[in-house]
């Protein structure tokens, strides 16, 4: 269940939860004008933290790391398709919003948005 | 020490089966051997909150285990001691824990108590001990301290129950609803043979549950364990073993009892994997999880009707449960379809999120409907009956039986057995 090198363009080690050595795959796209970074869980090559429990913590580490404002970027976590016969490995895409209630922090985005972030 | 495995609500409809629990025992056994330390799980006795103690200790499995564990540490705050916690659920649910008590470890506790309890009596334990993702050398495993446990409560009818045990941590898999890797690493860590050999052989119990999440996970492994325990004559229950006739011919030697198969459809594949463990002589316990994505109500009671045709020995019902750090947890929360965060809840029986293809309602139908319908014409208490009847026979043929205690016929879990009621949770 390995998660394909296209997902990212470079791994991100990040402190998870409880100081966990974590790991996950980013990308970091610009279009007209806005930055979208695109974190992507790796499953088994991720050591630590789920993308999704760290949350706004690994948001904040990979904006410092790459000298981003968390307040003028689009936060994005990819669940990506692992190849496997399961349902639940299928591919995914969510905007987070950190600001929001935990009913609305999360946003999935359609085929077509997605397409269009990721190749700007 | 006071040491404290903190009671859970069972299931209702279920039979009352109280094992001997694993990890105070573990975790007992890296305690330095000044500390003295009494033990109470609170599933088969109350707890005496005046004994008197220097210190008390949660050791927790379950995520339904941990707002008792916060309840009980009120209870010493009260009375002025301080509680530490560790175990799995205080892992997973760690951000909470550490608001309840004094100090949280986290992590594996070989090589790592003598620090600890020396901060403790120099008047310094820190709010954590936090050791995640830092797995000590699996060497250094030892015995578990069973000497702990107060035998007769872990009886039922004269009939000691199993004791628990583990050849191996961590899990290199990374199963959809499982937070094994998260917390024990994402790698197969076995213990030497030689190292269990030596811990199974010691204890006084001929018959185990093997506890690792998957023996399946190094075939060579696999084979030396097997070939190493055969001679020890133990009897013993485990999760899945290698789909591979020779592992599975050296796993009935070895005393291979029954085990966990997880049925997840009706395709022959399982229907073959069923009968090649009975062909070597091996029973089977379906588990079988209900209220995934790619289940309808319909697919789920195709399931349980399927199950009559693989004749299983027992079958185990679950509800998908988010339980966090698992990808599912992860998924249901992006999705947002998790409706009940009350731990309480976290117990497999109980639908806690919605579903994608039925109501909850429905999930919580057909759960009922599974039990309902596989045990109909045989309880879940005779078919085990069943299963304990083989492994005595087997027993008697290698001369390893032990008669059952006359001093405990009349007693289940430490109760005085009521004759005129089943031995089901209300």
């Amino acid at each position: 269940m390995k998660v394909p090198k296209e997902y990212y363009d470079e791994l991100f080690p990040f402190q998870g939860q409880w100081d966990m050595p974590s790991m996950c795959g980013l990308k970091i796209r610009h279009h007209e004008g806005h930055t979208y970074v695109i974190v992507t869980e790796l499953y088994q090559e991720n050591p630590g933290t789920s993308i999704t429990y760290a949350g706004r913590a690994l948001a904040e580490q990979v904006c410092k790391a790459k000298g981003l404002d968390i307040s003028q970027i689009t936060y994005i976590e990819c669940a990506p398709d692992t190849n496997s016969k399961l349902s639940f490995y299928d591919e995914e895409y969510f905007e987070v919003d950190f600001n929001a209630d935990p009913q609305h922090k999360y946003r999935q985005l359609p085929a077509d948005e997605i397409k269009r972030i990721l190749e700007a | 020490m006071k040491l404290i495995y903190p009671k859970w609500k069972k299931l209702p409809g279920q039979t009352t089966f109280n094992l001997p629990p694993h990890g105070p025992v573990a975790f007992a056994g890296t305690l330095p051997e000044y500390v003295d330390v009494s033990f109470t799980d609170e599933n088969v006795e109350a707890i005496d909150f005046e004994e008197d103690c220097d210190i008390v200790a949660l050791s927790m499995m379950l995520s339904t285990q941990v707002k008792r564990g916060w309840e009980i540490a009120e209870e010493y705050h009260k009375r002025g001691k301080l509680v530490m916690a560790g175990g799995i659920s205080s892992m997973l649910h760690a951000e909470e824990m550490v608001q309840h008590v004094d100090s949280l470890f986290l992590g594996e506790s070989e090589g790592r108590m003598d620090d600890v309890m020396q901060d403790f009596l120099q008047g310094r334990l820190k709010k954590v001990y936090n050791f995640m993702g830092q797995l000590p050398p699996i060497e250094s495993v030892g015995k578990c301290r069973r000497d702990l446990y107060k035998r007769h409560l872990y009886n039922h009818k004269g009939v000691q129950m199993v004791d628990l045990f583990h050849a191996s941590r961590g899990c290199r898999f990374s199963c959809y609803p499982c937070a094994v890797s998260y917390l024990g690493g994402r790698k197969f860590r076995p213990r030497p043979i030689d190292k269990v050999v030596e811990d199974m052989a010691s204890i006084d119990n001929n018959r185990l549950f093997i506890v690792d999440n998957s023996l399946a996970q190094n075939k060579e492994w696999e084979k030396e364990l097997f070939r190493a325990i055969a001679p020890l004559k133990k009897k013993w229950i485990s999760h899945t073993i290698e789909d591979d006739d020779e592992v599975l011919s050296l796993a009935y030697d070895a005393g291979a009892w029954y085990v966990y198969q997880a049925v997840y459809d009706t395709s022959d594949y399982i229907k073959e994997r069923v009968k090649r463990y009975h062909d070597h002589g091996i029973g089977v316990e379906g588990t079988i999880l209900l209220g995934l994505d790619n289940q309808s109500e319909d697919d789920c009671k195709r399931l349980i009707d399927f199950l009559g045709e693989i004749d299983l020995d027992l079958a185990e019902f679950t509800i998908l449960t988010p339980f966090p750090h698992t990808k599912t947890y992860d998924d249901l929360l992006r999705q947002g379809r998790i409706f009940d965060f009350d731990w309480n809840h976290y117990n497999a029986g109980q639908v806690v999120f919605q579903p994608k293809q039925m109501t909850p309602e429905a999930l919580q139908n057909v759960y009922d409907y599974a039990w309902k319908s596989f045990y109909k014409d045989e309880t879940q208490e005779q078919k085990m009956f069943n299963l304990f009847c083989k492994v005595a026979l087997r027993e008697m043929q290698e001369g390893t039986y032990r008669q059952r205690d006359r001093k405990l016929m009349n007693q289940s879990f430490g109760h005085r057995v009521d004759r005129t009621k089943r031995n089901v949770n209300l």
